[in-house]
């Protein structure tokens, strides 16, 4: 894989990390209200899978959803903007953190219902069938949707008409506070797709490069007609649920045997190697456990990734603080336009 | 990938439990009294004496010999097509015909088995909280749900299969494969090759029988329930039959249904196949089957005679019936109503 794309994931996957970490600083600042799904941990399948999408093709993803609407190349102080609630947000401020939308850019929103997009991207996929097009939709979803009526009639249904969706099952072992053996006797996602008799296959989502390469031919084979398919990545979230729940439900020993498989951290690592760095700095890699121990460790020889790193994280540092700036300094919402937007949805109306 | 044959036992498979000849002959003049009863109720309804009805022409060596093979303290959760099933459950022939009638009256006690569901798929999931019950309280039983092709591709179907799945409770959900959902053929209901393999995706086992072999029937369900008593989980169980009447009396399969189809299936009659099994063996002459015929129409005139002498349902049973404490609203429109 070409070094310019391994730098590209690189750094969205940092500017993902630093807008959640973010994102949560300003949630217990109390400047964002109610929920707030973080996605650290999960890095490597919103940017491997996304970058391996077309312009044109659509995306449906979960309540956790703000590194896809930034992978997506939406505004980050857009993004921000839409956390804090005001009317300079991305869904114009009526939608808040589970709720991004932008039908510039096809993303086709986050949904906070577990289970509600299997539905709406098999009607998107419809609807490109329909128009004989060469789009896709990605379909994004926990394991824990899987159990849901949606998913069931919803992949029934893609299967029986051939919709061009791509079924991405973000699998982070827990639904909430329960571990995936504890609501599904079949603890691989992807063995669910025979029912339907879908395509389908389970792959190392804590790798962004095989996300890439499995998501990309996933497209290709459904972009020439193959019909629906099911890619599981296995991955892990480091975070609670949400910033309600400290997560205390695992053992610390599970969290840190995921910390290891750090996707950043594996990125970094594959930079390295195309670029190997001087045999003091091999010599004080350091064994794999927190992150941004690791990541620090891993340049504190000063090789010419360490500058790069560097660099790219003041950058997202900058974008990150003139996002805030902007959220704060962007003005609020008011009834009169609750009123308004309430009231702009029009029969027949075509969103894309 | 695991194929799903047939298991078909008058096909000459002797790898699963046999049906005695004497349960072999209740099961078939069970499937004679659910043919007349049919018939009878079409006549009925036709008449304007019975309301909608969906008969079971077709389709009554599933229906019968599944029942067979439970015993009397198991639960089932019917669909509205499954009055045999009810019947051989111990649902007496009047309480049968009552739910058709809207006569005054209630399911007999100390059968175990819920009230037709007439929404697809919503029982099954029922039926998981009961075998879940039935484990809680360590009663050596199933239950069982009955329902059809269409209702698999429902969400209920799914959620239901899995918690099943995952609690790996006493339960059997019996799908009759009848071919149609209405007018959905199955093959525009699902691109699966069977049914049998959505059992797959929740870890349960999942079998593809003969719905018109009345003995395979008998042998496979008698099987899920021993595995299901003895803790080895749920299974799924596809039946293929053919419905070979319409949907229900408000339907008209010649709208839809490819010509010639139906006389294909004639010969697949399961009532046929199961008196010439037992005629081969000299277990069943010709007269037993018109006798058995005779007193089963007998036996059903009798019943509808008892019914129609019944009182038909008042209309403030409707309103009576919704809540246990009956709110304002509905109070006020029974007020309305007795005024008029």
């Amino acid at each position: 894989m070409d070094h310019e794309r391994l730098q590209g994931f690189l750094y969205d996957m940092l500017l993902a990390r630093a807008f959640e970490e973010r994102a949560a600083q300003e949630y217990t600042q109390g400047h964002i209200a109610g929920f707030l799904h973080l996605y650290p941990g999960e890095e490597a399948v919103a940017v491997g899978s996304i970058r391996a999408a077309e312009p044109s093709d659509y995306i449906v993803s979960t309540y956790r959803e703000h590194v896809h609407a930034l992978i997506r190349d939406i505004e980050p102080k857009k993004i921000m903007a839409e956390l804090y609630g005001k009317s300079t947000g991305v869904s114009r401020g009526m939608g808040g953190s589970m709720h991004l939308f932008d039908k510039e850019r096809r993303f086709m929103g986050g949904y906070a219902i577990v289970g509600e997009t299997f539905p709406i991207a098999a009607g998107i996929g419809y609807s490109i069938l329909y128009r004989h097009l060469p789009e896709v939709v990605l379909c994004y979803f926990g394991d824990g949707a899987v159990n849901q009526g949606t998913f069931h009639e919803s992949l029934n249904m893609a299967a029986l008409w051939k919709l061009p969706v791509l079924f991405i099952c973000e699998n982070n072992h827990y639904q909430i506070g329960t571990e995936i053996h504890r609501h599904s006797a079949v603890v691989d996602v992807y063995k669910r797709a025979a029912s339907y008799a879908i395509p389908a296959e389970q792959v190392d989502g804590m790798d962004v490069e095989q996300v890439y390469a499995h998501t990309h031919s996933a497209l290709d084979r459904i972009r020439a007609g193959g019909g629906p398919y099911l890619l599981e990545f296995q991955t892990y979230r480091y975070r609670g649920h949400s910033m309600a729940d400290p997560g205390a439900y695992r053992p610390p020993a599970e969290v840190r045997a995921f910390g290891g498989q750090d996707p950043i951290l594996l990125a970094t690592r594959e930079l390295a190697r195309h670029n190997p760095p001087s045999k003091s700095a091999q010599a004080s890699d350091p064994a794999m456990d927190v992150i941004q121990q690791h990541i620090d460790k891993g340049f504190a020889a000063g090789h010419w990734q360490q500058e790069d790193v560097a660099t790219m994280k003041a950058q997202i540092q900058q974008i990150l603080d003139e996002a805030v700036a902007f959220a704060q300094s962007s003005p609020s919402l008011s009834m009169d336009d609750a009123v308004y937007l309430a009231n702009q949805n029009h029969a027949h109306e075509v969103l894309f | 990938m695991a194929t799903w044959p047939m298991i078909s036992v008058m096909g000459g498979d002797t790898s699963h439990v046999s049906c005695t000849d004497e349960e072999a002959l209740r099961i078939y003049q069970d499937m004679v009294v659910l043919r007349a009863f049919d018939e009878k109720t079409l006549t009925l309804q036709r008449q304007g004496r019975v309301g909608t009805f969906a008969p079971s022409l077709g389709q009554e060596a599933a229906e019968i010999a599944s029942a067979h093979a439970l015993e009397p303290m198991d639960w089932i959760a019917p669909s509205y097509r499954d009055h045999g099933a009810l019947y051989v459950h111990g649902l007496p022939l009047d309480q049968v015909i009552l739910f058709a009638m809207g006569r005054s009256g209630s399911y007999a006690a100390g059968v175990r088995a819920l009230p037709s569901s007439i929404p697809i798929a919503t029982h099954l999931l029922h039926a998981v909280g009961l075998a879940y019950a039935l484990r809680q309280r360590a009663e050596p039983q199933v239950a069982m749900a009955y329902f059809g092709d269409g209702a698999t591709s429902e969400g209920d179907f799914h959620e239901a299969l899995n918690f099943a799945g995952v609690w790996q409770v006493p339960v059997i959900f019996f799908c009759q494969n009848n071919g149609w959902a209405i007018s959905t053929a199955v093959s525009h209901q699902t691109h699966s090759e069977t049914l049998a393999q959505k059992a797959v995706a929740y870890g349960i086992e999942g079998i593809r029988v003969d719905g018109n072999d009345a003995l395979a029937v008998y042998g496979v369900v008698r099987e899920a329930r021993e595995r299901a008593t003895e803790g080895g989980g749920p299974t799924l169980i596809e039946a293929v039959t053919y419905r070979m009447g319409p949907h229900t009396t408000a339907d008209d399969p010649t709208r839809y249904r490819p010509s010639g189809e139906l006389e294909g299936h004639r010969a697949q009659d399961p009532l046929i196949r199961l008196g010439q099994y037992l005629a081969g063996r000299s277990i069943l002459s010709a007269e037993d089957q018109e006798r058995m015929a005779a007193d089963s129409r007998d036996r059903i005139n009798e019943a509808v005679a008892r019914v129609e002498a019944m009182d038909p349902v008042a209309v403030e049973e409707m309103f009576r019936h919704v809540y246990q404490v009956m709110p304002n609203r509905l109070a006020r429109e029974l007020r309305d109503w007795g005024a008029n």
